[in-house]
């Protein structure tokens, strides 16, 4: 049973994404829209945390997020997705926890 | 059957409505016998101090709301210990009896649900 996480908020002025990731079952995935795709900045304290994550945790990120914001690079364990990826990944997971 | 649900709230109790709104939503559930629990996590745990004096700043007491969860059948609330630790509260001088739990119990609760809402 795992679930799609889903962050929207900046890692570096709000608390969603250092609460988030102990959360993070070993089967469940984590998808960085909006503001917090700045979690893949390099040399970065939340871009460190995301490459600790235990290998199995499927990492995302909203390509039109990652791009409007001309994010120079991002890990390799993470996959740049679209929209239609999105509602796929919503349907594929077990439940979708949104940290309004 | 219902899809059970799983309620994280994040919010402390009195900076903004949204502690109110998140327990009016249990409460509501509740009414309708959905099956749910509520996780208070984050700055959420400082609604469980006991005696607090929000008539001082001119808002209703969430207690009255918070004790009247188990009347509801919403007798499934959880906290999380680190949130707790974090800021200095000690589990057993808190003022609703929560089962309070460390992260990889977190990680088990969450997928037990059908839902999940995070506020």
């Amino acid at each position: 049973m795992s679930t799609l996480h889903i962050l929207s908020h900046s890692p570096f002025s709000d608390g969603r994404f250092s609460s988030c990731l102990p959360l993070l079952g070993d089967e469940d995935a984590l998808l960085l829209s909006g503001d917090a795709v700045y979690a893949l900045q390099p040399h970065t304290a939340p871009h460190q945390q995301l490459n600790t994550l235990t290998s199995s945790i499927a990492l995302f990120a909203l390509e039109e997020d990652v791009s409007a914001r001309h994010l120079p690079a991002w890990p390799a364990r993470v996959k740049l997705v679209d929209y239609p990826d999105f509602v796929a990944l919503c349907c594929h997971y077990d439940r979708v926890n949104t940290w309004l | 059957m219902n899809r059970s649900l799983l309620i994280i709230c994040r919010q402390s109790p009195w900076s903004s409505l949204q502690a109110r709104e998140m327990l009016d939503i249990a409460l509501t559930g509740g009414a309708f016998d959905l099956p749910l629990a509520l996780l208070f996590l984050d700055d959420a745990v400082l609604q469980l101090l006991p005696e607090q004096q929000p008539s001082l700043l001119q808002q209703k007491d969430l207690t009255a709301n918070l004790q009247a969860l188990p009347l509801f059948g919403i007798e499934q609330l959880y906290a999380a210990r680190r949130s707790l630790t974090e800021r200095g509260l000690d589990e057993l001088s808190l003022g609703l009896p929560v089962q309070v739990l460390d992260d990889p119990e977190l990680k088990q609760l969450i997928s037990q649900y059908d839902q999940v809402i995070t506020l």
